[in-house]
C-alpha cells in the first residue's frame, strides 16, 4: 500500500525544549491510524504539526510525498476535525460545510448547496442545515465538523478526539462513519484519541506517546499492544490501570 | 502546488433507442470536475421527456462530491416529473452511491423562504419587548443581590475590587489626560478667537472651566470608560457566559450578580468620579496653556479668574453626574455580557450592543441631569 504520510526524525515543542522527539512513522493509504497516550503527552501537538499548524523544531512531515508545509497544497489535500469542532459560529451548518466548496471549486451555488447538504446528510445531520452551531449539541457539532472536513473529498482525514465527551451511541455512530468512509471512499484517517472502545473498533495501527519518554513507546495493532506488550505504561493504558494501582 | 486546470476526466454520451434515453457516463467522476458534471447532467436531464437511464458502467472512480452531484441532479429532474434511473454501478462505485443516496426530494432541501416585512416588524417588536423584560429582570436581580450583599457583606466577591479599580481607573489616566488636555486646548482656541473680538480675553477661564467641569469632563470621561472598561466587561462576562463559567458559579451557590456585577459596578462608581476630577483639572490646564500662548494671559491671572468663575456646585454637579454615568456603564455592560448567547459572534454582538446602548444612555442621562440642575438652580 502507498504511504500518504511519512514522518521522520520529528521533534516538536512550544519552546526550544522538545515535548516530543525522534518521532518516525508511516501512514498507509486506507489505514485508520490512531495516536494514543495519556493527557498531556503531546497527541494534539503532534496532530497540529502533521497538518502544518506547528513548525517542527527538527525533522520532516511528508504528505502525499510532498515535504513542503501542509498548507502549501492547494486545494487542501486533507480535512481536519478539531477537538472543539471549530465551526464558525456566525455561519449555519450548511454554510460551514459550503465554505471550502465556494473557495476551491467552480460549482454554481445550487450545486454547492447540494454537495454540502449531502455531506451533512451522511453524518446524520439532514434537516439541520440552517441551524447555527450554537443551536445544536456537542455531538452534532462534531459531526458537522467531520462534514466540513469531508467537503472537498480529501483522501486523508485528521480527527482530534472525535468521540471525546460524546455519549456511547453517538460515539459508536462516529466510529461507524470513519469505517464507512474508509470502505466506501478509501479515506485514510489519522485519529487522536484515548477512547479505548473507539480504538479497538476502528484503528488498524496505533502509536502510543508518553510524556516522560518524549516519544513513541509502542506501535502496532490495538489488540497486539494490549495482549503482547510488556511495557507497563502500555498495559496501564489498555487495562485502565492507575499508576501504582492494584491489578 | 496548485492542481492544473485540465479537461474533465469524464465523458457523457447520450444514446437514444426504443423510446428510452441512456446517458453513458465514463471515466473519473469527481468533485474536481464538479462544475462540468453539474452543467452536463442538468442539460441532459432537464429535457428528458422519455425515461432516462444514467449508466455508470464505464465509471472508474466516483468520489463523494461526484455522487452527491449525480444524485442531486437526478432528484431535481424527478421533482419535475422526469423518470430517471441510475444503473450499472458495481463494487466501490455502488458503495459510494449507497453512502450518498437519499430518498425522494431529500437531496434538494432548499433555502428557507424570506420573511415578509410584516413578520420582520413583528419579530423586531417581540425582540424589543424581550430585551426590555431582560433589562427589568436584571435590575430586579441586582436589587435583590444588593440587599443580600448589605445583609451579608462576606458573600460579596470583593477580592477583585482593587484590581478592577486599577484597570478602570489608574490604567485609564494617560488616555484621560491626553483627551481632556486636547479638549481644553480646543475649547480655548475656539473661545480665544471670539472673546478677543469683544476684548473679553479674561473670560477664557470661565468658558473653558465651566464647559469642562459641568459638561465635557464628566461626559468625555464616561465615554472613555465606556470604551475601555464597559466593552471589556461585556466581552469578559460574555465569554464567561458562553464558556458556562456563569452557570458554574450558579451551581456553586454563587450569585453572579454579587460575584461578578457588584464588584465591577462598585469599581466604576469609585473610580469614574476620581477620573472625572482629574479630567476637569487637566482640561482647565489645556485652556490655561492656550490662554498663555494665544492671548498672553499669565497663569496666575487665569487661575484667579477660574476660582472666581466656578463654584463648588459646578464641580459637584459634574461629579454627581459621573457617579450615575459609572453606574450606567457598569450595569449595561454587565447586563449585556450576561445576556450573551452563542459563541464568538454572540460575544462580539453583546460588546457592540453594550457600547452603543451606553453611549446613547450617557447622552440621554446627561440631558436629563442638565434639565434637573437647571430647575434646581445648581
Amino acid at each position: 500500500m502507498r504511504r500518504v504520510l511519512t514522518v521522520r526524525d520529528l521533534a516538536l515543542g512550544y519552546s526550544s525544549e522538545p515535548l516530543l522527539e525522534d518521532l518516525a512513522f508511516d501512514v498507509r493509504r486506507g489505514e485508520v491510524f490512531a495516536i494514543l497516550g495519556g493527557s498531556g503527552c503531546g497527541k494534539s501537538t503532534l496532530l497540529r504539526a502533521l497538518v502544518g499548524l506547528l513548525q517542527p523544531l527538527r525533522g520532516k512531515v511528508h504528505l502525499f510525498g510532498y515535504g513542503a508545509p501542509a498548507q502549501a497544497l492547494e486545494p487542501p489535500a486533507f480535512g481536519v476535525l478539531f477537538q472543539s469542532s471549530a465551526l464558525f459560529g456566525s455561519l449555519t451548518l450548511l454554510d460551514n460545510v459550503a465554505l471550502p466548496l465556494r473557495k476551491w471549486t467552480r460549482l454554481p451555488e445550487d450545486a454547492v448547496e447540494a454537495v454540502a447538504h449531502s455531506r451533512l446528510r451522511i453524518v446524520g445531520l439532514g434537516g439541520f442545515e440552517r441551524h447555527l452551531p450554537s443551536e445544536v449539541s456537542g455531538g452534532m457539532k462534531k459531526r458537522a465538523g467531520i462534514a466540513r472536513a469531508l467537503a472537498l473529498d480529501p483522501q486523508l482525514l485528521f480527527l482530534d478526539e472525535p468521540s471525546a465527551g460524546l455519549d456511547p451511541v453517538t460515539a459508536a455512530g462516529l466510529d461507524e462513519l470513519i469505517l464507512t468512509l474508509r470502505q466506501s471512499l478509501g479515506v485514510t484517517t489519522v485519529l487522536v484519541t484515548h477512547e479505548l472502545a473507539s480504538i479497538y473498533r476502528v484503528a488498524d495501527t496505533c502509536i502510543m506517546l508518553d510524556r516522560d519518554a518524549k516519544g513513541i513507546i509502542a506501535r502496532g495493532s490495538p489488540r497486539d499492544l494490549r495482549d503482547r506488550s510488556s511495557d507497563a505504561r502500555v498495559q496501564a493504558f489498555f487495562l485502565r490501570r492507575a499508576p501504582g494501582g492494584a491489578t | 502546488m496548485r492542481r492544473p486546470v485540465t479537461e474533465p476526466a469524464f465523458t457523457i454520451e447520450l444514446q437514444q433507442h426504443d423510446g428510452r434515453r441512456r446517458a453513458q457516463l465514463r471515466g473519473r467522476v469527481t468533485l474536481q470536475d464538479g462544475a462540468s458534471l453539474w452543467h452536463d447532467l442538468r442539460a441532459i436531464l432537464q429535457d428528458a421527456l422519455e425515461p432516462t437511464e444514467i449508466d455508470l458502467t464505464g465509471v472508474t472512480v466516483l468520489d463523494g462530491g461526484g455522487a452527491a452531484l449525480l444524485l442531486a441532479a437526478s432528484a431535481q429532474a424527478r421533482q419535475r416529473g422526469r423518470t430517471i434511473a441510475i444503473v450499472g454501478a458495481t463494487g466501490e462505485i455502488a458503495r459510494v452511491l449507497r453512502l450518498y443516496d437519499c430518498p425522494g426530494v431529500e437531496c434538494l432541501r432548499g433555502a428557507p423562504q424570506r420573511k415578509s416585512l410584516l413578520a420582520q416588524i413583528g419579530d423586531g417588536c417581540h425582540d424589543l419587548l424581550r430585551q426590555v423584560r431582560d433589562i427589568l429582570d436584571f435590575i430586579g436581580e441586582l436589587v435583590v443581590g444588593i440587599v443580600a450583599a448589605v445583609r451579608r457583606p462576606r458573600t460579596v466577591h470583593l477580592s477583585e475590587l482593587t484590581m478592577l479599580m486599577e484597570r478602570a481607573g489608574a490604567n485609564g489616566l494617560p488616555i484621560t489626560a491626553v483627551i481632556h488636555f486636547l479638549i481644553g486646548t480646543i475649547l480655548g482656541l475656539q473661545g480665544a478667537v471670539q472673546l478677543h473680538r469683544f476684548g473679553a480675553d479674561a473670560f477664557l477661564a470661565n468658558l473653558v472651566g465651566l464647559s469642562v467641569v459641568r459638561e465635557l469632563g464628566p461626559l468625555m470621561t464616561a465615554i472613555v470608560v465606556a470604551g475601555r472598561s464597559g466593552a471589556a466587561y461585556a466581552a469578559e462576562l460574555g465569554t464567561m457566559q458562553v464558556g458556562e463559567e456563569v452557570d458554574a458559579l450558579r451551581t456553586l451557590g454563587q450569585d453572579p450578580q454579587r460575584f461578578l456585577v457588584f464588584p465591577r459596578v462598585l469599581a466604576l462608581a469609585v473610580t469614574v468620579p476620581l477620573l472625572t476630577a482629574f479630567a476637569d483639572l487637566v482640561g482647565c490646564l489645556g485652556g490655561m496653556f492656550i490662554g498663555m500662548v494665544e492671548l498672553g494671559i499669565p497663569p496666575t491671572a487665569y487661575l484667579n479668574q477660574l476660582r472666581d468663575a466656578m463654584t463648588l456646585s459646578d464641580v459637584g454637579t459634574g461629579l454627581i453626574k459621573s457617579a450615575f454615568f459609572a453606574a450606567l456603564i457598569g450595569l449595561v455592560a454587565c447586563q449585556r455580557g450576561l445576556q450573551t448567547r452563542g459563541g464568538a459572534q454572540g460575544v462580539g454582538a453583546s460588546t457592540t450592543s453594550a457600547v452603543v446602548v451606553v453611549l446613547f444612555g450617557l447622552v440621554a442621562l446627561d440631558a436629563v441631569f442638565t434639565m434637573i440642575f437647571r430647575l434646581l438652580g445648581w
